[in-house]
């Protein structure tokens, strides 16, 4: 008797998936390891020159700037997406729920580009804010939000809120209320009630939102591309020149498998660091 | 009603009157053996109990007959043919399942048509048979619905009449009464037993409810720790356990220490105390004389007597419990060899009233108790 | 519950914080709307004439107009193929075992981690190295391995969440294996099923990093249009664009909350 019976055909496509990206990955890998030759589409011999060159300050710098922005997008994320997750689940009222439901997911399926360009009409200096401050008499001279730091995180922590809030909302949603309501029978204030308990408990959820959010803002491009100008620079970006404007796919690789692997350390050390908490996910 | 009725008694007669046989069948699940070479035949037409506590191996027995997974040693036969290798949906078998599995994207009509249609019968005889099989569970009328707008009861009797109405070889039953309240579940038990009778549709039931082993089998087969370890009638399984297990298991039991006093032809004589209480002498053959045994006695089966009867032994009423039908009296004694012994008397018996504190005597009749060997 | 006027007050704080973060992500969603409408090209605060000017030449535009065509056929393709991939595979992960079934499950997931650049840049150069032109096949397949791990997560649960007591009863009341997929489990399984194929629609469809990559000037889809609209010109007919984006996403999702339960595919729903 054949308890497998539909094995082969079932897996056959994704096995097909699984060797495409595969294979794709191993492009990349493989064009990391070539030289590039000027004026060529075709990579030369084999190198660890890219790699090398991948030291540069210039370079070093974009992977550093990069860091960084994942990292103050995440906590920003983390600190404005808490409460919204906290009324999402809690709110009692169906209605109320729903409208929060779709205003916090709508964005999430919006795309890049076009929250991006919104925001560019919000930050630049003939934009929104600067338009109001000036009319109201604040300001003489537009704030310069486009092309700095600020304004990009901005625009990524807009562009992860609502993963962040599912997250959050996910984890805060699976802790039994039972818990709130025996500590405040035992006389904690509404304060002491959330530090000691709901937040504790909804560690997990933390954890998985601020990796998500790494890993997402780490993928963006547009938003950096356009808000940053060219002033703020991502490893996306950098590969997107190399690729577009020079050609030079190998070293535009070689940034890809040194992102990839940044990637894969920053995400194990938060799971590592997350380890402890493993046994809250059990009920 | 005679259609299915008429198929059931044709394949029946044309058997060698065992409809399920299991030979030595073998099923480990990794390192853990569910089931170590447990044989059992089902006769045609009979209802089967498997009853056991839970982890005994009477599921995954049930779950072999239906072809769910496959026996690691033995054979299953059914009707006489070898089904090792015959996947479920060739067994031509009926199931019940604990929590009915109705399909909830069907109607009541349709989870019953299933397995017509599956078997290519014109829509006219499905739609014959349906109606039919309807009126036998008595939910005639309810064709339309969909399982969620059904209560417990009908839904359990719509996966019956899905089960039935193929006309199976045999039908399984998972504890199907488990998700009923306790009032429903009898009535429904007697409800299943007389369309089984009628049916005399052979039947493999599990459950490790003892009660409701007893009172619908034809013969339960007590299992534990992947054996099987009595099979017998009702009475037999109840009257005459055959070993410690059982005797606990199946019903109340009390235990009164005693030591074997003298073998008397069929019976062999067991010392309480001062009392003689002759019990069956299978268990005890080849025992020696003076070695400590455990009494095991129905607390229906003990009566109470005058203190001074001959081969009474002696007690203390702790308390007396009105349990309507029934009084129970719970007596402290030297003999017994857990706390309190438990006398259920009914009638007459329980019209008497007991202080606290009075003494009692106690009798057990012939054949009344069995009697192990201390392990 | 009786309450002090510190739990008031606390809760005063709360709302207004949560009304504050609402306000941050509703922001560039309203001033876009009022670009769209404002009848100048340069961007201004307040707007002083309003007009619709903006709308009809987004539609007019001709690399939106194609746009929005090549996205729709890549989405198709491509959520349809995640879809029936994705499901049969989440299928076999679920019931079967097999060899390198870990190691298959991980490589299909890592598009969730791996930044879409790189699987750009992959695409890319993978289909230059077999010689592979850049047309559709390319785009649709990159965006199959991209929106594959949504597919696949959604069926998954939805398969865990299916009684397998339905299949068995179908099994013995006589049905072979591909009549129980097909009249019970692919039936039970239509709600996840349908969730996960809108996911994976609307991911496609807004995908940009990689299609920026694999895309030719020839099947360029919308948001590769947008991002080079918003390189070249600054007029609001982008902002219009938007807006008739926003519109429809947001339609999707009211539609998806009230047929699917958003909560529910979400996994956020309070669990008492």
């Amino acid at each position: 008797m054949n308890a497998q019976p539909f094995l082969r055909p079932f897996t056959a496509p994704a096995v097909l998936c699984t060797v495409g990206l595969v294979a794709a990955m191993a492009a990349v890998l493989q064009f990391s390891l070539r030289a590039y030759v000027p004026g060529s589409l075709e990579p030369g011999g084999f190198t660890l020159a890219n790699f090398s060159d991948l030291l540069k300050p210039l370079y070093a710098k974009v992977f550093l700037d990069t860091v960084w922005i994942c990292f103050l997008t995440a906590i920003c994320t983390l600190f404005v997406g808490y409460p919204l997750a906290f009324a999402l689940v809690r709110t009692q009222n169906a209605i109320l729920k729903s409208i929060l439901l779709v205003i916090v997911v709508t964005p999430l399926f919006l795309g890049e580009v076009v929250r991006t360009y919104s925001w560019i009409i919000v930050l630049g200096n003939n934009g929104f804010i600067n338009s109001v401050l000036m009319n109201l008499g604040i300001v003489r001279q537009p704030i310069q939000f486009m092309f700095t730091t600020f304004g990009v995180v901005v625009a990524l922590v807009h562009v992860t809120m609502p993963v962040m809030v599912v997250m959050l909302a996910a984890g805060l949603s699976h802790i039994d209320r039972d818990y709130q309501k025996a500590a405040e029978s035992l006389g904690a204030g509404p304060v002491r009630t959330f530090l000691t308990i709901t937040l504790p408990l909804s560690m997990p959820g933390v954890v998985a939102g601020v990796t998500t959010a790494f890993a997402w803002t780490f993928s963006a491009f547009a938003t950096p591309q356009l808000i940053g100008g060219g002033k703020v620079n991502m490893i996306s970006n950098l590969v997107y020149q190399l690729g577009f404007a020079s050609f030079n796919f190998p070293f535009a690789a070689s940034l890809c498998v040194a992102g990839l692997a940044l990637t894969i350390v920053v995400l194990t050390v938060l799971r590592l660091a997350a380890r402890p908490l493993d046994d809250l996910k059990a009920h | 009603m005679n259609n299915l009725a008429d198929s059931r008694n044709g394949t029946a007669s044309s058997g060698d009157d065992i409809a399920v046989r299991f030979d030595a069948v073998t099923k480990r699940f990794g390192d853990a053996t569910a089931l170590r070479e447990v044989s059992l035949s089902v006769r045609s037409g009979e209802f089967m109990t498997l009853l056991g506590p839970s982890g005994c191996g009477k599921t995954t027995l049930l779950n072999l007959a239906a072809g769910f997974f496959s026996p690691d040693g033995g054979e299953i036969r059914i009707d006489g043919a070898r089904v090792n290798d015959v996947p479920t949906y060739r067994r031509e078998i009926g199931m019940m399942f604990q929590n009915y599995a109705l399909f909830p994207h069907m109607s009541v009509a349709e989870n019953i048509a299933y397995g017509l249609k599956v078997r290519h019968i014109a829509k006219k005889e499905r739609d014959r048979r349906v109606e039919e099989v309807l009126a036998l569970v008595r939910l005639a009328g309810m064709a339309g619905r969909k399982p969620r707008q059904l209560s417990g009861g009908q839904q359990q009797r719509v996966a019956l009449a899905r089960a039935l109405v193929i006309s199976p070889k045999v039908l399984l039953l998972d504890e199907p009464f488990s998700a009923l309240d306790k009032n429903l579940r009898a009535s429904m038990q007697v409800e299943l037993r007389e369309i089984q009778r009628k049916l005399k549709v052979t039947t493999i039931f599990v459950t490790h409810d003892q009660g409701e082993a007893l009172s619908l089998s034809d013969r339960v087969a007590v299992m534990s720790d992947g054996r099987i370890r009595q099979l017998g009638t009702p009475e037999e399984i109840y009257r005459r356990p055959c070993d410690r297990f059982v005797a606990s298991f199946v019903g109340d039991a009390n235990v009164l220490r005693g030591r074997l006093d003298g073998f008397d032809g069929a019976h062999s004589t067991v010392a309480v105390g001062t009392a003689r209480v002759k019990v069956p002498e299978a268990p005890l053959r080849g025992v020696a004389l003076s070695t400590p045994v455990d009494l095991f006695v129905r607390p229906e089966q003990l009566k109470i007597a005058e203190i001074c009867a001959p081969s009474a032994f002696g007690g203390r009423v702790a308390a007396q419990v009105y349990q309507g039908g029934h009084v129970d009296l719970y007596i402290e004694c030297a003999q017994s060899a857990s706390d309190r012994l438990l006398v259920r008397s009914a009638g007459q018996d329980a019209m008497t009233r007991w202080p606290v504190g009075a003494e009692v005597g106690m009798i057990i009749g012939i054949d009344d108790a069995v009697a192990f060997p201390v392990p | 519950m009786p309450r002090s006027t510190y739990q008031r007050l606390l809760g005063f704080v709360g709302k207004l914080a949560v009304l504050l973060i609402l306000g941050f992500l509703v922001l560039p969603v309203a001033v876009v709307t009022i670009a769209a409408f404002n009848d100048r090209a340069i961007l201004s605060f307040p707007p002083q004439a309003w007009s619709l000017r903006w709308f009809a030449k987004a539609i007019a535009y001709q690399d939106f107009r194609d746009g929005f065509r090549n996205g729709l056929v890549v989405t198709v393709w491509a959520s349809t193929i995640a879809l029936m991939v994705g499901a049969m595979f989440a299928y076999a992960l679920d019931r079967y075992r097999f060899r390198f079934k870990k190691g298959i499950e991980g490589i299909l997931l890592s598009p969730l981690v791996i930044p879409h650049f790189t699987v750009g840049l992959g695409f890319l150069i993978l289909a230059a190295q077999v010689g592979w032109t850049r047309g559709y096949a390319v785009v649709v397949f990159c965006h199959v391995v991209l929106v594959l791990p949504f597919v696949i997560r959604s069926v998954y649960v939805s398969l865990r969440n299916l009684d397998q007591s339905y299949e068995l009863a179908a099994a013995s009341l006589g049905a072979p294996p591909s009549r129980v997929l097909l009249t019970v489990t692919l039936p039970l399984l239509l709600p996840g099923l349908v969730s996960g194929w809108l996911f994976a629609a609307i991911l496609s469809f807004n995908e940009f990093t990689a299609s920026l990559f694999v895309t030719a000037q020839r099947t360029q889809t919308l948001p590769v249009a947008m991002y080079n609209y918003v390189r070249e010109y600054a007029d609001p007919s982008m902002a219009a664009l938007s807006v008739m984006y926003i519109v429809g996403t947001a339609v999707l999702i009211v539609f998806a909350n009230a047929f699917l339960g958003l909560g529910k595919v979400l996994n956020i729903e309070q669990s008492r």
